[in-house]
């Protein structure tokens, strides 16, 4: 017992001391830095396509990010659906082993497209077959918590977040897990990749962010700030900073190399948690869905709200923006995908 | 857990509930808050109401929210939540901005006491609806839906009936004592506490998560609560702070500068931004501009050259400007550096069965001594990738690759690219797409160029031939007729000035000449081969 009390009197002193080095880092606030900045006006963006064809509440999509404008949707209906958003047609449509569903993903190759939920197992479903249809290629089963986010690095690796409150780097070919990722202590709801693969963000239900190093299988940072469970996290398109989403109804913008918050993007009249977010091309959007049905478009810049995409008529639970930044693809409870710009 | 029953709305979201519910009890403030009095509605008072105006007003004002729209939803967020409900619609809990009367919900029926162990199951609302039943038949009676659910849960508890009916008598009686006033309010916040958790076929239902998400995180956490901190736990703890602590941080100012650079660096090539040329395919219908900016093209636009010049990884990224890149390194015998990368980029995605080879072929390339494509990696790297080389993965040359990749390509190999002739005509030559004509024979990669060299007027003839046929149909996408950066615009006339000597003039596009002899087709397959390592060329 004393020795517990000893150790927790440590962590404390340590924090403070980190508190004030991180203060004694902030010598400008996003305000200050962005005051000469040209201001963007009003974006005003419409839906475009209306995907119509899930039977219940989607809770997950992903774009391809070959050169088609494919994406991949999953919902609790049992299904993945693989849309040609520009035609609005149906390019697969995967019927599910286990209906409750709460991730999809899509290989960069365009190759695979993986999914998970509460049945704990990341499956993993070939696309493109010899035989012309599509099936399951390997299931990775480990986690023993739910699969909250999933996300491939190329064709033989996926990296996986769970409610396990661990985090996870399969090799697909040996269904094996080659690195665990330890350190939340609470479920790991959402997880995204640095542009150049070798490390992620996790957002969890303890209300802090971890950078990992994908290869040494190590936390590198951990980013508190947030009052709430983070459910979405996202990188700067530099890879130098990241944005979050949380149930305390704000969204917080982290710099790896200051090690802290720089900013913040919340109203008074925003009550709501923010379910995903994504950055437009350039990182001066930033867009978030909420659990009120609307989805804000915010000026990360400025930090002040330059849009709304209102046309849902329940939650918004996914959204993403296209690898060449043209669209942004919206997921809801209603059952229906929208796509605006 | 058996005591707790987990329903739907016992889901475990307090930080929502408690903004709610503090927004609500601002409005409950008798000197502050919405105006609630007995009001009039044709011959009737009604009790401790207020008007929907009045709320959306008070809303307006307390939030600063400028657009009555907003304060509506959100008013309708918290209707749908509970926290209060219309009083003369027995069915929505919909919330207008006009005169329309609402009534607050009483604390004890707000969603959190749910949360705490008050929930909305199924005996309880049997005894409600049998109570309903029991009185006046022109105040209380039952609708269709709530008779059929009635009649189901006679049957599910009909061990239980005697005790529910009981229930429901008590209750009646006891209400009898109360004022007609009281009776009436408690009486309406009943019935709309049922109208949330029991809503009527096809009414929308506000759920805050779903329940088998729901009894994990709680199942967990109870877990977590039960095994306490663990004196392992707690020296990693220490010690993750102790690195952390240790760490050297950026200063904000730094940190926030490179952010507004990328933020302004890719404003232009931000679509939401900047409107695309020719014209947005979402807007306009016209897949031109996607074709044109296909993976591999041919000839690529002028903005996606000028692109490559931002970052190497912007030029690497690009699978047409990582050819031109390695084309250019051939032409200069050294185009080992880019290929030893792109091989072990491909070893890293490689599938299990097939490292042992191509850790050994790449070896054999580019590492071994007297090699036909050797890279001049230093004696450090070298021992490091040996010790690696004795169990070979897919990291195998990750040390040697990042060293070729920092200091032979970004440090000299990629700014002699940007600084080249090559990369300059490759700015010359790219495609400027017009947002006015719309493009006909503008095609992908395997596209055979009819190439008039450097003839201005010979192009310009065979393209004027069409024009006018082009002119007909109306310009697409017009309408996006750019808000282009200032910037963007300068450094657009700059190289379209340089454009303007090689083609014809007017902003029509005239298929430009290659500044190099290319294959015609690009298929990847064959770029591979054409790359690899040639005797010659040592």
């Amino acid at each position: 017992m004393n020795e517990l009390e000893s150790l927790r009197q440590e962590a404390e002193t340590l924090k403070n001391t980190i508190r004030d080095a991180r203060k004694a880092a902030c010598d400008t606030s996003l305000v200050q830095a962005t005051s000469n900045m040209e201001a963007i006006g009003r974006i005003q963006m419409r839906t475009r396509k209306t995907l119509r064809g899930h039977l219940a509440k989607i809770y997950a999509m992903h774009w391809g990010s070959d050169s088609s404008r494919n994406l991949v949707s999953a919902s609790q209906d049992g299904k993945l659906i693989v849309w040609d958003s520009y035609t609005t047609n149906k390019v697969h449509a995967i019927p599910l082993r286990s209906s409750w569903v709460m991730t999809c993903a899509y290989a960069p190759s365009g190759s695979y497209v993986a999914c998970g939920g509460l049945d704990n197992i990341c499956s993993i479903y070939s696309l493109k077959t010899r035989e012309g249809n599509v099936r399951v290629s390997r299931e990775l089963p480990g986690h023993t918590g739910y699969l909250s986010c999933c996300r491939f690095l190329d064709d033989n690796q996926i990296v996986t977040s769970s409610g396990d409150m661990s985090c996870a780097l399969w090799d697909i070919e040996t269904g094996q897990q080659c690195t665990s990722f330890i350190g939340h202590t609470g479920d790991v709801m959402s997880l995204s990749l640095s542009p150049d693969m070798r490390t992620f963000v996790s957002g969890a239900c303890d209300a802090s962010a971890k950078l990992w190093d994908i290869r040494e299988g190590m936390c590198k940072q951990t980013f508190p700030g947030h009052e709430s469970d983070i459910n979405a996290v996202t990188f700067f398109p530099n890879g130098f900073a990241f944005a979050t989403g949380s149930d305390d109804a704000t969204c917080r913008l982290f710099d790896i190399r200051a090690d802290q918050e720089l900013a913040m993007y919340s109203h008074d009249n925003i009550i709501c948690g923010i379910t995903s977010v994504a950055f437009s091309k350039s990182g001066r959007l930033l867009l978030a869905g909420y659990d009120d049905f609307n989805c804000n478009v915010w000026d990360s810049m400025k930090t002040e709200r330059a849009g709304i995409l209102a046309g849902h008529d329940n939650r918004v639970s996914c959204l993403g923006v296209t690898e060449d930044g043209m669209a942004v693809a919206t997921g809801s409870w209603d059952s229906f995908l929208r796509i605006w710009n | 857990m058996e005591h707790f029953e987990l329903t739907e709305h016992t889901a475990n979201r307090p930080k929502v509930y408690t903004k709610m519910e503090g927004l609500v009890r601002e409005m409950q403030d008798p000197e502050s808050g919405v105006p609630v009095r007995s009001q009039k509605l044709f011959l009737t008072s009604i009790p401790a109401a207020f008007m929907g105006y009045d709320l959306i007003e008070w809303l307006m004002e307390r939030l600063s929210i400028e657009d009555s729209s907003e304060a509506v939803h959100l008013a309708n967020l918290l209707c749908q939540s509970g926290y209060f409900f219309p009083v003369t619609d027995n069915k929505t809990l919909t919330v207008k901005d006009d005169s329309s009367l609402y009534r607050f919900q009483t604390p004890y029926y707000w969603p959190s006491s749910a949360a705490h162990g008050h929930s909305p199951d199924n005996l309880e609302y049997a005894i409600y609806l049998a109570k309903r039943s029991l009185r006046n038949k022109q105040r209380h009676g039952l609708e269709d839906y709530e008779l059929e659910a009635l009649n189901n849960l006679k049957k599910t508890l009909q061990n239980k009936w005697d005790f529910v009916i009981m229930q429901a008598e008590e209750q009646v009686r006891l209400a009898k004592d109360r004022k007609k006033g009281d009776k009436i309010v408690t009486d309406s916040q009943e019935r709309a506490y049922w109208r949330v958790y029991r809503p009527p076929p096809g009414c929308l239902t506000l759920e805050i998560l779903p329940l088998p998400l729901a009894a994990c995180r709680l199942e967990r956490q109870q877990k977590v609560a039960a095994r306490g901190k663990t004196v392992a736990d707690a020296k990693k703890e220490v010690q993750f702070l102790q690195s952390s602590s240790d760490r050297t941080r950026v200063k904000t100012s730094v940190a926030l500068d490179s952010l507004v650079q990328c933020a302004n660096t890719y404003l232009e090539y931000d679509p939401f931004l900047t409107p695309v040329q020719p014209s947005n395919p979402w807007h306009s219908d016209d897949p031109t501009f996607w074709q044109i900016n296909s993976i591999l093209v041919e000839v690529p636009t002028e903005r996606r050259v000028r692109r490559w010049g931002l970052s190497m990884e912007e030029l690497v990224s690009d699978p047409t400007g990582l050819q031109e890149f390695t084309n250019y390194l051939r032409k200069e015998y050294s185009h080992e550096n880019i290929r030893f990368w792109t091989a072990v980029n491909d070893l890293r995605r490689s599938s299990q069965s097939q490292i042992q080879n191509k850790v050994k072929e790449i070896y054999a390339e580019f590492l071994a001594a007297g090699a036909p494509c050797e890279v001049n990696i230093d004696g450090k790297t070298m021992e490091k990738t040996q010790s690696e080389l004795k169990t070979p993965s897919r990291f195998a040359f990750d040390y040697a690759s990042d060293h070729v990749y920092t200091l032979l390509l970004k440090k000299d190999c990629y700014p002699r690219f940007i600084r080249s002739e090559h990369f300059k005509a490759l700015l010359a030559a790219g495609v400027q797409p017009s947002h006015k004509k719309r493009f006909f024979n503008f095609g992908g990669p395997t596209k055979k160029k009819t190439s008039t060299s450097g003839a201005s007027n010979g192009g310009a003839n065979n393209v004027n031939a069409g024009t006018n046929t082009q002119q007909a149909t109306t310009a697409r996408g017009s309408s996006h007729d750019l808000a282009r950066g200032p910037a963007a615009t300068a450094a657009v006339a700059a190289t379209a000035a340089n454009a303007a000597s090689a083609a014809a003039g007017g902003d029509v596009l005239t298929p430009p000449t290659r500044p190099h002899g290319l294959p015609g087709s690009l298929s990847h397959t064959n770029v591979t081969a054409e790359m690899r390592c040639e005797t010659p060329y040592r």
